[in-house]
């Protein structure tokens, strides 16, 4: 069996104390393991942890306790900076700066690799749907879907090994998030992304296929293939006594 | 009555002939039921307590003219405008009060240093007269310059704290990642000070000046010192500002260039 791309072992977080904020349990001894290409949905009510085991992975967060491998290589080992090109976040609520949509694909840091170039920046919006004319465009007049499609091209720009999404359709109308739901699953199929989605859209569940964790109070409840217990999820029945991850 | 230099001395009875003012107050507090009568009469009593005690503190230390009492005032100076710099911040920053008196004492020692011992020469530096008021004038707008950039700083970083992810997600470091916010406190704490030096003179006489005049200086002379205290000023609030932001937009970040968006 290939290794893993991210290999998660027994990871806690808390917030600590401050003078002013009593100390906060977020994760609890949480394991899991995404396949090279894979994908993995993580559930579960608000408030779970799901966000933060997220931002666990490209280290915007960091672990209390426990090891997380990224291709291989404990995440510390990597430069935090280097982490998060080849691990890409989309947040919740898309994130543009000021100026053109060209200016929001080419933000970087000075040193960053990659291709920036009128071709590719083109490409990537044509691998998210969108027109080249829209390179122009003030990207404060973009509408909610088409923000997010702008943030999801601009991770794709670093080239990443793997995306990561933080309820990528929860800030959209609801026509256009199925316009998302289809960029990411196409995203899988022909980048072979390995994809981790914190989401509460079944139908993006449904296509991405792969596996499911659900998380209850921080911790793993469920993690199974998707197969027919999937699709208690998807029918809102959440069944107990499913064997703990790897 | 007149001292020496031809200057007004104020007698007991002129001093409370001026209380008449804040009785002024009082009474529209009363008949507008402002509820600050209290305060007026405190702070009146504040007003006259606090001054004459330090007024009797300066003049020890005047007569004294020991280098080690200064360095003694001034060491209280800046612990009490530490602190009310911190008590300023809406929010707590952790470690606020280690930030407030590096950032505090460096500005002001450094604006002071080149004060008094370059522009004005000063012989021996720790003239009292001297060094006493300029420290409190830095002082006081190092402190006002601080508590602006700071509480401009934790209310950007929490209203655009999705921001600052982003920019570390798409591979920045903290310090990049926070940089806009630090730029937008650091121009809120100096645009007062900017703003300051085009009206200054036009609409009121600076406090100094006004001083120096009501005290018999030549207002020929009383404005060369004023045009140095504007740009002393000038350089405290950014020095003081700077080194406040800088210091407290780290404690919000880790070596691993994370967003603690858990202080805010």
């Amino acid at each position: 069996m290939p290794q893993p791309i991210f290999q998660v072992e027994h990871l806690s977080l808390a917030y600590p104390g401050t003078r002013f904020d009593p100390a906060a349990t977020v994760l609890s001894d949480v394991s899991l393991e995404v396949p090279r290409g894979d994908a993995l949905s993580l559930v579960g009510p608000s408030g779970s942890g799901k966000s933060s085991l997220l931002r666990c992975l490209n280290r915007l967060v960091e672990p209390t306790a426990g090891t997380l491998r990224f291709d291989g290589r404990d995440i510390r080992s990597y430069d935090p900076r280097e982490l998060r090109q080849r691990v890409a976040l989309v947040m919740q609520t898309p994130v543009l700066f000021e100026g053109t949509v060209r200016d929001n694909l080419r933000v970087r840091p000075v040193d960053a690799r990659g291709d920036f170039s009128e071709e590719r920046l083109a490409r990537a919006l044509a691998e998210v749907g969108l027109e080249p004319a829209l390179l122009d465009r003030d990207a404060a007049t973009l509408s909610g879907g088409e923000r997010q499609r702008v943030t999801i091209a601009r991770a794709l720009l670093r080239d990443p090994q793997a995306l990561l999404l933080d309820e990528p359709t929860s800030a959209v109308d609801p026509p256009n998030v199925m316009l998302i739901v289809d960029t990411i699953s196409r995203l899988r199929e022909t980048r072979g992304l390995t994809i981790v989605v914190v989401t509460h859209q079944p139908e993006l569940v449904r296509r991405l296929g792969g596996s499911l964790l659900y998380l209850v109070k921080g911790r793993a409840q469920a993690l199974e293939v998707a197969d027919a217990r999937l699709q208690a999820f998807l029918t809102g029945e959440h069944p107990a006594g499913v064997a703990r991850p790897a | 009555m007149s001292g020496p230099a031809g200057v007004v001395d104020l007698s007991i009875w002129q001093l409370a002939l001026a209380l008449v003012l804040v009785a002024v107050v009082i009474v529209v507090s009363i008949r507008q039921s402002l509820g600050l009568e209290r305060d007026l009469v405190l702070g009146s009593v504040r007003t006259i307590v606090q001054l004459y005690l330090v007024g009797l503190i300066l003049a020890a230390v005047f007569a004294a003219a020991r280098w080690y009492w200064v360095l003694l005032i001034l060491v209280v100076m800046t612990g009490v405008a530490t602190q009310a710099a911190v008590s300023r911040l809406k929010k707590p920053l952790p470690g606020g009060h280690r930030i407030a008196a590096i950032a505090l004492t460096v500005s002001t020692a450094a604006t002071l240093a080149y004060v008094i011992g370059v522009v004005v020469q000063v012989r021996p530096w720790y003239e009292p007269q001297y060094i006493i008021p300029i420290a409190g004038m830095i002082l006081g707008n190092s402190m006002t310059s601080a508590a602006l950039a700071g509480d401009r700083l934790q209310g950007d970083l929490r209203t655009r704290a999705d921001e600052v992810e982003a920019r570390l997600a798409l591979g920045f470091s903290g310090r990049e990642a926070l940089q806009p916010m630090v730029r937008a406190a650091l121009q809120a704490a100096m645009i007062p000070t900017v703003n300051g030096m085009m009206t200054v003179g036009l609409v009121q006489l600076p406090g100094m000046m006004t001083g120096q005049i009501l005290a018999g200086s030549s207002p020929l002379v009383a404005i060369r010192y004023q045009i140095v205290v504007v740009f002393m000023l000038a350089a405290a609030t950014g020095l003081g500002s700077l080194l406040f932001v800088r210091l407290a937009a780290d404690r919000y970040l880790t070596a691993a260039h994370q967003f603690r968006r858990y202080l805010l």
